[in-house]
């Protein structure tokens, strides 16, 4: 496929007798945002791992830009798999220096990276004073060295701080605005939810669902519904026609519809016609953690 | 590949234990071939067979005296190749770009140029010692100048291929020093008595054999074959540079 930057075919891991994955196949389109979502212990990483060649794959193949992987492709993306990876003893701008001679960038854009990520002032301390944070943003400073088309990112926003958390996706949003595809694993949902166009669902090394976020991740929609007399409304609610599925929470009714085919004036109306005056109507798109837990409890 | 040493010079250029390592190879052979020289030079007993540092002799001596020093551009080379373990920057090198051939390539290219730069240093201690006794430069027996490089080449090998075996720093030190100083030699003279002399062809001892001991002439017992160790030798450096290229070509880093 033209389109895909990575495509990912069949690729199985293991470490001995663990599988850490199972025939694992997606593309990642071009300019996408594209999320890998799993818990700890997924395969995640490993599944990085494996596309960055720094692991190998048991079995199963991966192709970058419709071609089979060498190192010049990853000379045009920028990477951070798990925790940054720098020269202790050297400073942040000579740790760059050598990722920017690797990937063949001129000197002269370490400079500009560092003052994106706010490190411009401590660009001559070495790399072993800094703290989490810094280190990390040190390593997505290394990410941008030369504009890449392609970022890969594992877990981004570990180890910052709320305000570094928002500086990071701002940043992402940014580049995916810029037209760059974007690789990033991720175990939490509402950062995948924020940021991701796209979507792989791991776990334990096998892949759930893979799409477009609004697919996998929202794809009913939940009407609530209460009124004063729950028994009535319950019998009321059953005549509403389209819904697939009804459960009561407690005082409250929960009427499942396919994606964008509530109608709340009509529910309304239904009831009113019954003398049920609701206290409460709201329409929701079924909760990301819901259907995560949903997805991997399968 | 040039473009790839510099990049390694960016890797050492700021690294302290570096330049004391260098520093400390430059006293400690110097220091050997000293002491050596005032005993020599101080009794009677180099009247015998000629002064050990005179030409033609010295080039034997230095780099026989020389030869006990390799272990520190052996331990710089674990150094060099823990660090990258240690600090999880092999990966980083090769997500950043490079293919896994080139960097263990331009490590095998370091141990060049460390074998080059202590034979460099063999040298100079030849001309010192050799000019300050006064006898007239001579190439004659300047093959044991190429000896000790290929003795240089040996020895920072062993270590490189037992840093990637091991990874870490302290233990492939421990390994190395014991290796080198002890276990190599007890593996000598055990395959030595019991095994046809064959004990002169392991790893590092087919190296030290192509210098033999310069002091009291040729009194030893036994001396291996020069073109065997020799061959010896190559066979091994091949070895390890197969052995480390299928390694990190293969393995997860």
């Amino acid at each position: 496929m033209q389109n895909s930057v990575l495509q990912i075919d069949k690729i199985d891991k293991h470490y001995g007798t663990l599988q850490a994955l199972r025939q694992v196949s997606f593309n990642v389109p071009k300019g996408s945002v594209f999320g890998i979502l799993g818990p700890n212990g997924s395969g995640k990483t490993t599944l990085l791992g494996i596309i960055m060649d720094v692991l190998k794959a048991s079995s199963g193949s991966y192709q970058w830009f419709g071609e089979p992987p060498t190192s010049n492709q990853r000379k045009r993306m920028g990477s951070l798999l798990e925790t940054p990876n720098f020269y202790h003893y050297l400073s942040a701008i000579d740790n760059l220096k050598i990722s920017a001679a690797i990937k063949g960038v001129e000197d002269s854009h370490i400079h500009s990276v560092l003052e994106k990520v706010n490190l411009g002032e401590r660009k001559y301390s070495k790399f072993k004073t800094f703290s989490l944070g810094m280190k990390q943003r040190l390593a997505i400073a290394a990410c941008l060295l030369g504009n890449p088309e392609v970022l890969v990112f594992d877990e981004p926003t570990n180890g910052l701080d709320p305000v570094g958390i928002a500086e990071i996706r701002n940043l992402i949003q940014q580049l995916a605005s810029d037209g760059k595809t974007i690789i990033m694993a991720s175990h939490l949902l509402d950062e995948v939810e924020k940021v991701c166009t796209h979507v792989a669902i791991l776990q334990k090394g096998k892949l759930l669902a893979n799409g477009h976020v609004q697919d996998i991740l929202s794809n009913d929609d939940i009407v609530e519904l209460s009124c004063n007399n729950i028994e009535l409304l319950q019998k009321v609610a059953l005549q509403i026609t389209g819904h697939t599925k009804l459960e009561q929470k407690e005082n409250t009714i929960l009427l499942f519809f396919p994606s964008g085919s509530a109608n709340l004036e009509s529910i309304n109306q239904t009831c009113f016609q019954h003398h049920i005056t609701l206290t409460h109507l709201v329409l929701k798109k079924r909760s990301l953690e819901s259907k995560f837990f949903e997805l991997t409890n399968a | 590949m040039l473009k790839n040493l510099y990049i390694e010079w960016l890797k050492i250029r700021r690294y302290r234990t570096f330049w004391v390592f260098s520093i400390l190879f430059l006293v400690t052979i110097l220091g050997i071939n000293y002491i050596s020289y005032e005993i020599k030079e101080s009794t009677s007993a180099s009247s015998v067979f000629g002064s050990p540092f005179r030409f033609p002799h010295v080039w034997q001596t230095i780099t026989w005296l020389s030869s006990y020093s390799l272990f520190i551009p052996g331990i710089l080379m674990i150094t060099f190749f823990t660090n990258e373990y240690t600090y999880r920057t092999h990966r980083q090198n090769i997500i950043d770009g490079w293919s896994r051939a080139e960097f263990i390539h331009v490590k095998l290219a370091m141990i060049g140029i460390i074998a080059v730069l202590t034979t460099f240093i063999a040298f100079l201690n030849v001309l010192l010692f050799g000019l300050s006794t006064a006898s007239s430069f001579s190439l004659d027996k300047i093959e044991y100048l190429f000896y000790f490089f290929i003795q240089a080449l040996s020895y920072t090998s062993v270590a490189f291929i037992i840093a990637l075996l091991v990874k870490r720093s302290g233990l492939a030190v421990v390994l190395y020093l014991s290796y080198a100083f002890i276990i190599d030699n007890v593996f000598k003279l055990l395959l030595n008595k019991y095994f046809w002399q064959t004990g002169n062809y392991l790893p590092l001892e087919t190296t030290d054999v192509l210098i033999p001991l310069p002091f009291f002439g040729n009194v030893l017992p036994y001396q291996a074959n020069h073109t065997t160790a020799l061959i010896m030798a190559f066979i091994y450096l091949v070895a390890y540079y197969l052995f480390a290229n299928w390694k990190f070509k293969t393995a997860d880093l």
